[in-house]
């Protein structure tokens, strides 16, 4: 089913459904449900290989055209924080990476960027070890990591509550597109990474994100400003344990889910992990800072 | 013929100065380099001789690499000074676009007898037992020397210079520049013309491969250093080659078994163009002599002389070569002595270690004395390292750097780890790749996580997450070895805790603390482990493997 409305749109009227609930409700109607069918769709692809998982979520959601406009400049983030093997499910599959590169370019991207800051030194060995920079370059895209604070601009949140200014990646800013490509790994110190913890990886001063009152608040602070146009959550190889760089016990899921709402996607990866969305700190102050619907209830989610 | 032979000789001086730079900048990772990147250092006999002496013991990938040199020496004396050294092409580059002009005469040479005193000085440190191997066993065998050859080995110091000022300030340069025109261009125009902002962004991207600069201690003292032998060119032409460089005094000694030599006929008239062109003041005041082991075999006397006179013969007979070194004997003893003397001071400044003769371990005062993995015990890792930085450049964190007062007065310059530079990444093995003396031995990266630099330690009272209840655990996140884990508090928030047998010392965890300015999660050195050797320091980490139970927030389904 395709909705075909901006999220915006959708968010006022969900707004004025939910305040038409409400009223229902206190009018006391009963035998009124809410139907599943009303929160924000995602779609979950499985049993295919890497590019075949890409292929399906995205075709789900509408195809890339929904997405990528022709001439458009498209910014992908992967995970790409670990000098870490691709088996060791510490940075975003290669595969994966490079089969959204294609669609984009295949939607008629002018130029697709796959960047990150990574935590690990040197980026040389980072961009190698991880296998995206090859598999990136040869799928069409630029690949680079984020190192010079040159590269970042200052973006104030004014709805911050433990942060109220972070600097993002320029090239973000400046992209017509930007798909979020995390992969799903547990960590030691937010419990689960999954999309919106993945943001991080597209500001300068992580340590801010740290030392503030609540790393949880601040993930979901910084979430309420950087907003991806698509979430791509890896799962074919999720990390359970030593996470977020392991090395660690790892488990295949075959798995990717997409959609356009960051705490939607987040909320069903991690049902992989046999977690409650809102159990998880970070999730659960994103829902609160209204970044989306963490309740699996309401969200639509399309097997395919 | 001998007019070609002169731009022989400079077309030679370049090809060995670019290759020179060229191996320096091969190293770097991923070291892909079919030459080995410390050619230079591996064939340059003095530090071939400084660290067998010193180590007692032959290593054999630097024989086989600095024999030639030796061969080459013996055959034509000091031709490596005029042909090949980097360091005297740069000094002659220097001397001449610098335009210096000499202020003494080509005179009677005072000092050029003060680099053989200089190499016996030397010497002497390669001799003197400094330190024991061993607690039970005593003699030269079981000693090591402490090698102060460091100081003047021209290669050595070029290296070095090249990687403390060289390298930082040409990409500091670049990066300033990059930054500066990125800010200003995107703030003034960039932003309100998207065709450019679109034109730029690959640019943008090329400029992000030079975006981290590395930084060295002991820059400036190296630049001032490096800036003062070529200044010394004011009072004579290469300066630092006429009396001061031991590997010439080397090669020179060696040269006196040259049997080929230049001779001069009898069309010579004492013009004296000779003498004032020799580079190194080998002609004296006669022309028709000159001194075989100053001699750097040039050969700009035979280009420059009108009458034709001179040429290259070869023979043993008595020529116009003069072999004598006429070193004095009283002058001899006090090098010895300085020698000595050089080594007690330096054992005897700070006192920042000993070794314990009951207990056989390294007692160090210092914290932060980290060595890379694969370093020797650390009194046979000071006699080996050279101090050439070759460790430094090739290291791809910048977190090797030289070492100021961690080590004492004996270990300035060595390599150190310092974890707030950079980390010990865990997927690299450079240094030990790249050491020529081998100061550092090559290590496989399976061997980092046993091979021991030091130990981490959580300063409860700084931690954000101990002290303050903060939400942090990112040591936790970044350790490459799981040595840290969580402590839960009884609200559930969790602390970093380090598993010391676990953990190596790489410092990752030290390196991402948000605690500014040192951190609150610090290596320290304490317990060094190089003396156990490799063996035994992967025993005790597979031991502690096992002990170690795995814990984690969410099993999975």
């Amino acid at each position: 089913m395709n909705w075909g409305i901006s999220r915006r749109e959708f968010l006022r009227r969900a707004a004025l459904f939910g305040a038409a609930v409400g009223t229902c409700e206190l009018s006391a109607l009963s035998g009124f449900s809410v139907d599943a069918a009303t929160g924000p769709t995602i779609a979950v692809a499985t049993k295919r290989d890497s590019s075949g998982l890409v292929r399906a979520v995205v075709d789900a959601l509408g195809g890339m055209g929904k997405f990528v406009d022709k001439g458009d400049v498209v910014l992908v983030k992967p995970n790409l924080g670990w000098a870490r093997k691709p088996d060791q499910a510490a940075t975003t599959n290669p595969e994966i990476v490079a089969e959204i590169v294609r669609l984009c370019r295949a939607a008629g991207a002018r130029e697709v960027k796959v960047m990150d800051h990574a935590v690990d030194r040197p980026d040389s060995l980072l961009l190698r070890m991880t296998g995206i920079e090859d598999a990136a370059k040869a799928a069409g895209a630029r690949v680079g990591l984020a190192s010079s604070p040159a590269m970042y601009e200052r973006v104030e949140l004014p709805k911050g509550r433990a942060i109220k200014s972070v600097d993002v990646l320029r090239d973000l800013l400046r992209a017509d597109v930007f798909i979020n490509v995390p992969i799903a790994k547990v960590h030691g110190s937010t419990g689960l990474t999954l999309g919106i913890k993945n943001l991080l990886g597209t500001v300068w001063d992580r340590g801010a994100f740290h030392r503030s009152r609540s790393l949880d608040q601040a993930i979901a602070d910084c979430a309420t400003e950087v907003k991806p146009h698509l979430v791509i959550l890896d799962a074919v190889r999720i990390l359970l344990s030593n996470g977020p760089k392991g090395p660690g016990r790892t488990a295949m899921k075959s798995t990717v889910v997409a959609g356009t709402d960051p705490l939607a996607v987040d909320a069903y990866g991690a049902t992989l992990f046999g977690a409650k969305a809102s159990d998880v700190g970070h999730l659960k102050r994103s829902y609160e800072a209204g970044i989306g619907e963490i309740d699996l209830s309401r969200i639509r989610v399309k097997h395919v | 013929m001998y007019s070609r032979l002169r731009f022989l000789r400079r077309a030679s001086q370049i090809f060995f100065l670019v290759g020179f730079l060229a191996l320096f900048s091969f190293a770097a990772y991923p070291l892909k380099s079919p030459i080995p990147v410390d050619l230079f250092l591996r064939a340059d006999p003095l530090l071939a001789l400084s660290a067998m002496v010193s180590l007692r013991r032959p290593i054999v990938p630097l024989l086989w690499y600095s024999l030639p040199i030796v061969f080459l020496s013996i055959f034509l004396g000091r031709i490596f000074c005029g042909w090949v050294c980097p360091m005297g092409t740069t000094i002659d580059i220097c001397e001449r676009v610098l335009h210096l002009r000499r202020l003494s005469g080509q005179g009677e040479r005072r000092w050029r007898r003060a680099k053989f005193y200089l190499l016996i000085a030397l010497i002497v440190t390669m001799l003197v037992p400094a330190a024991h191997r061993s607690a039970d066993e005593f003699g030269l065998t079981q000693s090591v020397g402490l090698s102060a050859v460091y100081l003047l080995d021209p290669i050595a110091l070029m290296t070095r210079t090249m990687t403390w000022v060289g390298l930082p300030v040409a990409q500091w340069s670049l990066r300033m520049t990059s930054d500066t025109t990125t800010a200003w261009s995107y703030s003034n125009f960039v932003d309100r013309n998207p065709k450019l902002n679109r034109a730029l962004s690959p640019i943008q991207l090329a400029l992000a491969s030079i975006a981290r600069p590395v930084y060295f201690r002991l820059g400036f003292i190296t630049f001032l250093s490096f800036a003062a032998i070529v200044a010394l060119g004011w009072y004579e032409r290469r300066f630092w080659c006429r009396n001061l460089c031991p590997l010439g005094a080397l090669l020179g000694w060696l040269g006196r078994l040259s049997p080929v030599r230049l001779a001069v006929s009898d069309r010579c008239n004492e013009c004296m163009r000779c003498v004032n062109e020799c580079k190194v003041g080998a002609i004296t005041q006669n022309p028709k002599r000159y001194r075989g082991p100053e001699c750097i075999g040039c050969y700009d006397c035979i280009a420059v002389c009108p009458q034709g006179a001179i040429s290259l013969t070869t023979g043993y007979e008595d020529g116009a070569r003069n072999d004598e070194m006429e070193l004095g004997r009283r002058r001899v003893l006090g090098a010895i002595g300085a020698g000595l003397g050089a080594v007690a001071l330096q054992k005897a400044a700070l006192g920042v270690k000993r070794t314990d003769a009951t207990e056989r371990v390294l007692k160090m005062s210092s914290l932060r004395l980290m060595r890379p993995p694969g370093a020797l015990p650390e009194d046979e890792f000071v006699s080996a390292c050279v101090r050439c930085g070759e460790c430094m450049k090739v290291c791809p964190t910048n977190t090797l750097q030289p070492a100021v007062g961690e080590g004492g007065l004996e270990a300035i310059g060595t390599p150190v780890v310092v974890p707030r530079v950079g980390a010990c990444t865990q997927p690299c093995n450079l240094c030990g790749r790249v050491c020529p003396t081998k100061a550092i031995e090559p290590f496989e990266i399976e061997e980092k996580s046993h091979l021991y630099l030091g130990t981490a330690s959580v300063n409860r009272s700084a931690c954000i997450a101990w002290a303050f209840g903060r939400e942090c655990m990112i040591c936790d996140e970044a350790c490459p070895y799981n040595a840290i884990s969580a402590d839960v508090a009884e609200d559930g928030a969790l602390r970093p805790v380090v598993d010391e047998q676990i953990c190596v010392g790489c410092g990752m965890c030290e390196w991402v603390c948000p605690v500014e300015p040192l951190g609150a999660i610090r290596v320290n050195s304490g317990g060094d482990r190089r003396h156990l050797g490799r063996e035994k320091q992967k025993r005790a980490r597979m031991e502690a493997e096992r002990e170690s139970t795995e814990k984690t927030l969410y099993p999975g389904i």
